[in-house]
């Protein structure tokens, strides 16, 4: 794993305002974030009854065990400072790692603390309980969990506290993408995102994080209000992260003008997602987290070579 | 002052800010309501879409409308808005002179005036003026500058005068106060009246104010109005209400009043809105007519509202001139003594003295007398040609026939007569005395009842012509007038066929005697007739004031400066001569504030090219508070109103549902509170006052009215119906038995449901105990309760002394008695216990020993009687206050008093015992008795030592 990962994060605004700004924001979340580890629990549990384990010898990086020597094999198998102990032949055997480190990224920018009226799910939340409950599922399976430029890949058994902790002692600025970091071949990256930036940066980033031929799932996490469009009357829009605002003389004439650039917003990002063959899966708040975590291992598993995780769930892909 | 409305402002200028309200609306259309700010992660997205139309984008109108208003109200408060703005002066420093009408115009509204005048010299003491006030009916004395507090302490003390006052008497006052303070500020609290010298006065101060600055402070009050001309014309009493000020209809009321202060009778008047003059007309009967002595208009308060009536105004002086000569022989039987009797109530009698009828006629002539009653005179020989004259403008002559008109008459009569008349019934004629038939429906008896107690013997004819009909007010039953009559000129003359006394005919003994000169008389004119004792020289004779009125028109005691009038006085009232009364109590004369032919005027002061003003009632009003809290109010509703232009009642409508369930619930609760609150209040009422509060209805006043008119015994039905046919039964057999033995002869029994109908009516009430029956409800229980409190007998009777347990006080245990225990226990019930022996229900009527019915064995119970250990053991009888409300037998009375209709017993007797009916009907004669007359037979024990106390 490229150590560059985990270098101290740039703050890039040198002001205490917004750093002061991002602590008000962590704190604000820490207090939302013992219900969510609990939320992520329960869910996780739910997918946990249908789990294997993956505990076998394999190729892998860490020591599994010794075993003797049998005739045939190539001879640079044995492990001589093993094998000079006594008067057998000693083969050092690793643990079998599937897919080693998976990257979970969700979008903590203010436009996911949005939650309307119809839902009493921010988009927020939902990003970290699925995140959290994901990540303890695959540390069960023997996966390791890692936050780009914030948690080193980890599979100890308490993944969920030492991510929420990572997350609430962030104080750098949050961006609405991933951050550019480089994942191994062969790790996964999951996103969480409500992914309202322009399709040309959406691109760039992803195309970055794919570069080094790392799989993905980018999930865009969505309020129903934004997707329905439930406004009338005169409103005044105002984007979440300050980038202007728009004023409708009569909302509900709007409604399907809106509706249809969204719906080219999500055929460009699918097209962008799936063009480098990683899935791209929209979930809405008002729908049960469950759902969206089945849905997601399901796609995880089918990509793992010779997984054992049930693949019964997958039906359940939104 | 803002037009007529009283309306002024602190600072007039800044109203030139309304001229800012068409900027402000074209910047108001201009500027949309501000949106509702929505927070909304993908607006990224719609900064593309294309700005649709918006529709909204310029404020509503009304929106606008509000906005404008409410920057008028802040402009319109900002100008310091007054109310009632009290009476401008000009200068700050200059003297004063306030000018007071104060005749009796300016009572009206008395206060006003006082109170704007107090106003002015408040504002003037505030700016350390000085001020002179003249009352203008004060020309006695000059006036000098004062200083306004204590002349505020004098003002208060002024009162109106009760007579016109002429303002040009106090111009040379004003002018000599005008030559020492030259520079004086003149206001005049003006009542607006003119009574005909206004012009004078007007011109005078303006040739004496010169250029000073002047207000005339008029109107704005309620009109004034006066009364004049009073005219006890013939069938009704009118006056003039008079008014200066035209332009508004009004209506009032006119009361009559006598002389101790006794209201007579009520006419309305009614103005035009250009009206100076309205009449009122106070039709009364002649004779109540005559007793008013005082009219005012209601709710005015002022002497020109009050008019006197004097004797002037009252009765009809009428000269009655006999010809017969037992007028002078046997008064009580002449013709002038049925007259001044018939004529008294409604009129002055005056008889002739003993002169010849003509001298007479002539007298009366003198004396101007309305009318004149010639009894029996043949002929008026030299006075005829003044009579005729008299006649012809309108006097009224009633002739009355007699043996001297019979014998030959002049031709001051309405009809051709016949010479001598004509007998009737006579013993020398075959005709029979007629009666009176009718009276001619055009003549003024019309309205009188035809009396049939009028039989005429002996008339004098008219020869019968083609007028006659219309002539005649008065037929007899064969044709032939009685009555007749002929206007001449402005006159009448009537004629009455008969005698004025009963020599031929019973017309003078008959109340339609009385009626018809009523009638007459009413046709006279009311001029007033010339007093008797003026024409004979007495004129001028001065009568003392006994009650004058004040200026707001009620009597008060007269002050020492009142002088005497005349005894003929008519002229107007003034300083010297108040209105009132004067002159002793049978010769009053009435003085008036204003004269028939005055007629109060506006005041028109154009002339003097003052200020005007109008009286203020109340105080100033700063209105500055109300209009900007209206203002404020705008301001919340234009918040209010962009609120939910701005979405906000979207918002609310996600919550709408929950409202309405709200709502609903709320609406419900209140709809099930209210019932059940009615509910409470009606069982906390005490049922007793039940009766009392509601209006019975027609099945219970029938109810009530048949139950009293005679007394009857009455049961309780009970629901059971053999149990009912036998209580009726038995109480119809003990009905008849009562009515048979005793003086009491009781009505039909009556079944009565407690729980419906009215039970005081009865003095007993049987109460057979069913246990099949239910137990009465509270209400009804607490009915019987009252019954029972208020003095009224319940005889209950478990008719089962035969299923009782045996064993002693077995009957208390039976089934009847158990079921009555349960009604009992409901009740307030006395101590009872079995009857003693001494009981006077005992001895009530029969001597009785027990009280058996159908059964023998059981006991009756009573109200326990109080040990009373000092009573002489040996009293025969015992009862204590009152009657037992309740008895209880198990003995089953009423079956042992029920009959069938053919007489006989409807039950058998157990054990049958000889003469046990006869006994159980004298047990149920003895409670009758008892519940009727109560202990009076215990206290009959007393009447030996009564006797002995009486000595006999």
């Amino acid at each position: 794993m490229a150590d560059n990962v985990l270098a101290e994060p740039t703050v890039t605004g040198t002001s205490a305002t917004p750093v002061n700004a991002a602590a008000g924001k962590s704190s604000k979340l820490a207090a939302r974030i013992p219900r969510l580890i609990l939320e992520a629990r329960r869910v996780a549990a739910t997918l946990i009854h249908g789990l294997h384990g993956r505990r076998r010898a394999g190729t892998g990086e860490n020591f599994w065990q010794y075993r003797h020597f049998s005739s045939g094999e190539p001879a640079n198998r044995i492990d001589w400072r093993r094998s000079a102990r006594d008067d057998h032949l000693y083969v050092r055997e690793r643990e079998w790692e599937a897919s080693h480190t998976i990257w979970m990224w969700a979008d903590r920018s203010p436009s996911m603390e949005f939650s309307s009226h119809l839902t009493e799910w921010s988009k927020l939340d939902r990003a970290l309980v699925v995140s959290f409950a994901l990540s303890e599922v695959l540390v069960q399976g023997g996966e390791r969990i890692g936050i780009p430029f914030l948690m080193r890949p980890s599979s100890s058994r308490n993944v969920i506290e030492t991510m929420a902790q990572r997350i609430i002692h962030d104080r750098t600025e949050r961006p609405s993408l991933p951050p550019n970091f480089a994942p191994a071949p062969f790790s996964e990256v999951v996103i969480f995102s409500d992914l309202w930036s322009p399709i040309s940066e959406y691109k760039k980033m992803i195309g970055q994080l794919a570069a080094n031929g790392a799989r993905g799932h980018v999930v865009q996490v969505c309020d129903p209000a934004e997707e329905t469009f439930p406004y009338s009357g005169r409103v005044e829009f105002v984007e979440s992260e300050g980038l202007g605002s728009v004023t409708a003389g009569r909302a509900e004439t709007w409604r399907n003008d809106y509706q249809a650039l969204l719906a080219n917003h999500r055929a460009a990002l699918r097209a962008e997602t799936e063009a480098l063959g990683w899935t791209f899966t929209v979930h809405r708040t008002d729908r049960g987290p469950t759902e969206l975590l089945f849905a997601l291992h399901g796609r995880m598993g089918a990509h793992s070579v010779q997984t054992a995780i049930n693949s019964r769930h997958t039906g359940s892909v939104a | 002052m803002m037009g007529s409305l009283p309306l002024a402002f602190a600072q007039p200028l800044i109203l030139l800010g309304l001229l800012s309200l068409p900027v402000l609306w074209w910047l108001l259309r201009l500027v949309p309501p501000r949106p509702r700010v929505v927070s909304f992660p993908p607006t990224r997205l719609l900064f593309d879409i294309a700005p649709k139309e918006e529709t909204p984008s310029r404020t509503p109108w009304w929106l606008i409308l509000l906005r404008l208003l409410l920057a008028a109200l802040v402009i319109f408060a900002a100008a310091g808005p007054l109310w009632n703005p009290p009476v401008a002066t000009g200068a700050k420093n200059a003297p004063l002179l306030i000018l007071v009408d104060d005749g009796w115009a300016a009572a009206a509204a008395w206060d006003v005036r006082l109170r704007t005048a107090d106003e002015l010299m408040a504002r003037a003491e505030a700016d350390s003026r000085g001020v002179a006030l003249l009352p203008l009916s004060e020309t006695a004395r000059d006036i000098s500058l004062q200083v306004a507090g204590a002349l505020r302490v004098q003002a208060k003390q002024l009162k109106p005068k009760p007579y016109s006052v002429d303002r040009v008497e106090a111009l040379p006052v004003i002018d000599r106060f005008l030559k020492t303070t030259p520079e004086a500020e003149i206001v005049w609290l003006s009542d607006g009246v003119d009574m005909g010298k206004g012009t004078g006065f007007i011109d005078g101060l303006k040739q004496i104010a010169g250029s000073r600055p002047m207000t005339v402070v008029s109107g704005g009050t309620t009109i004034p109005h006066a009364l004049a001309a009073a005219d006890n014309a013939a069938g009704a009493l009118t006056v003039k209400v008079l008014r200066a000020q035209t332009g508004v209809a009004e209506n009032g009321l006119i009361h009559a009043i006598d002389l101790k202060g006794l209201p007579l009778g009520d006419a309305p008047f009614a103005f035009g809105a250009g009206d100076r003059e309205a009449e009122a007309r106070i039709t009364l009967p002649v004779e109540i007519r005559n007793d008013v002595a005082r009219l005012e208009i209601a709710g005015e308060r002022s002497a020109g509202a009050v008019q006197l009536l004097d004797n002037r105004w009252r009765r009809r002086t009428i000269g009655v001139v006999s010809g017969s000569a037992a007028d002078r022989s046997q008064p009580l039987l002449g013709a002038s003594y049925y007259l001044s009797r018939a004529l008294n109530p409604f009129a002055d009698v005056r008889l002739a003295e003993s002169v010849a009828p003509a001298e007479a006629i002539g007298r009366f002539l003198d004396q101007r007398l309305p009318m004149l009653v010639l009894a029996d005179v043949g002929n008026v020989a030299e006075a005829r040609g003044r009579l005729d004259t008299w006649i012809e403008n309108g006097g009224v002559l009633v002739r009355f026939a007699g043996p001297h008109l019979a014998a030959g008459s002049d031709d001051l009569v309405p009809v051709r007569l016949r010479r001598g008349g004509r007998i009737l019934g006579g013993a020398l004629s075959w005709e029979k005395p007629q009666q009176l038939a009718a009276f001619s429906r055009d003549g003024p008896f019309a309205s009188t009842a035809v009396p049939n107690d009028v039989t005429v013997t002996r008339q004098v004819l008219a020869e019968p012509d083609a007028t006659l009909p219309d002539r005649t007010w008065a037929t007899l039953a064969d044709g032939t007038p009685l009555v007749t009559a002929q206007k001449r000129g402005k006159g009448l003359i009537v004629l009455f066929h008969v005698t004025a006394d009963t020599r031929w005919s019973d017309l003078p003994l008959s109340g339609a005697f009385v009626d018809m000169l009523r009638q007459t008389v009413s046709l006279a004119g009311a001029t007033p007739a010339a007093d008797g004792d003026a024409a004979a020289g007495g004129r001028g004779q001065a009568v003392a004031a006994t009650r004058v009125l004040d200026g707001f028109g009620a009597f008060t005691v007269p002050a020492a400066t009142v002088r005497p009038v005349p005894s003929g006085f008519a002229g107007r009232a003034s300083s010297d001569h108040p209105p009132g009364f004067y002159g002793p109590p049978e010769g009053l004369v009435a003085v008036n504030t204003l004269l028939p032919e005055d007629r109060p005027l506006p005041l028109d002061v154009t002339a003097l090219n003052a200020r005007q003003d109008v009286y203020r009632f109340g105080e100033p009003v700063d209105l500055r508070g109300p209009v900007f809290m209206a203002a404020f109010g705008l301001i919340a509703l234009d918040a209010l109103v962009v609120f939910v232009l701005a979405g906000g009642l979207a918002a609310f409508a996600r919550r709408r549902s929950a409202a309405t369930a709200a709502i609903l619930i709320v609406a419900l609760a209140g709809a099930l509170a209210t019932p059940r609150t009615a509910q409470a209040q009606s069982t906390l009422m005490p049922p007793q006052s039940l009766p009392q509060r509601t209006p019975l209805s027609p099945q219970q006043q029938d109810f009530a009215i048949k139950a009293t008119q005679q007394t009857h015994l009455a049961y309780i039905v009970t629901g059971d119906a053999d149990v009912d046919e036998i209580s009726r039964a038995g109480l119809s057999g003990l009905t008849l038995f009562l009515a048979q033995r005793t003086a009491l002869e009781p009505g039909e029994p009556v079944g009565l449901d407690p729980s419906r109908d009215e039970l005081s009516f009865f003095p007993v009430i049987y109460w057979p105990i069913s246990e099949r029956a239910a137990k009465p409800s509270r209400a009804t229980l607490d009915r019987i309760d009252t019954y029972m409190k208020q003095g009224g007998t319940v005889l209950f009777d478990t008719r089962d002394a035969i299923d009782a347990p045996p064993g002693p006080d077995g009957e208390t245990r039976s089934p009847g008695m158990v079921a009555l225990r349960a009604i009992l226990s409901s009740l307030d019930v006395p101590e009872l216990e079995p009857i003693r022996a001494d009981h006077v229900l005992n001895k009530t009527f029969f001597l009785m020993k027990d009280f058996p019915g159908r059964f023998t064995t059981g006991r009756l119970w009573v109200e326990a009687l109080p040990e009373d250990v000092e009573e002489d053991p040996s009293r025969p009888a015992r009862a204590g206050d009152g009657v037992s409300s309740i008895m209880i037998t198990s003995n089953d009375l009423a079956g042992a008093w029920a009959l069938r209709p053919d007489g006989q017993a409807m039950l058998p007797l157990v054990p049958g015992e000889p003469r046990q009916r006869e006994f159980a009907f004298r047990a149920g004669v003895n409670i009758v008795m008892y519940a009727l007359t109560g202990n009076y037979k215990a206290d009959q024990v007393h009447i030996p030592a009564l006797l002995e106390r009486l000595g006999q």
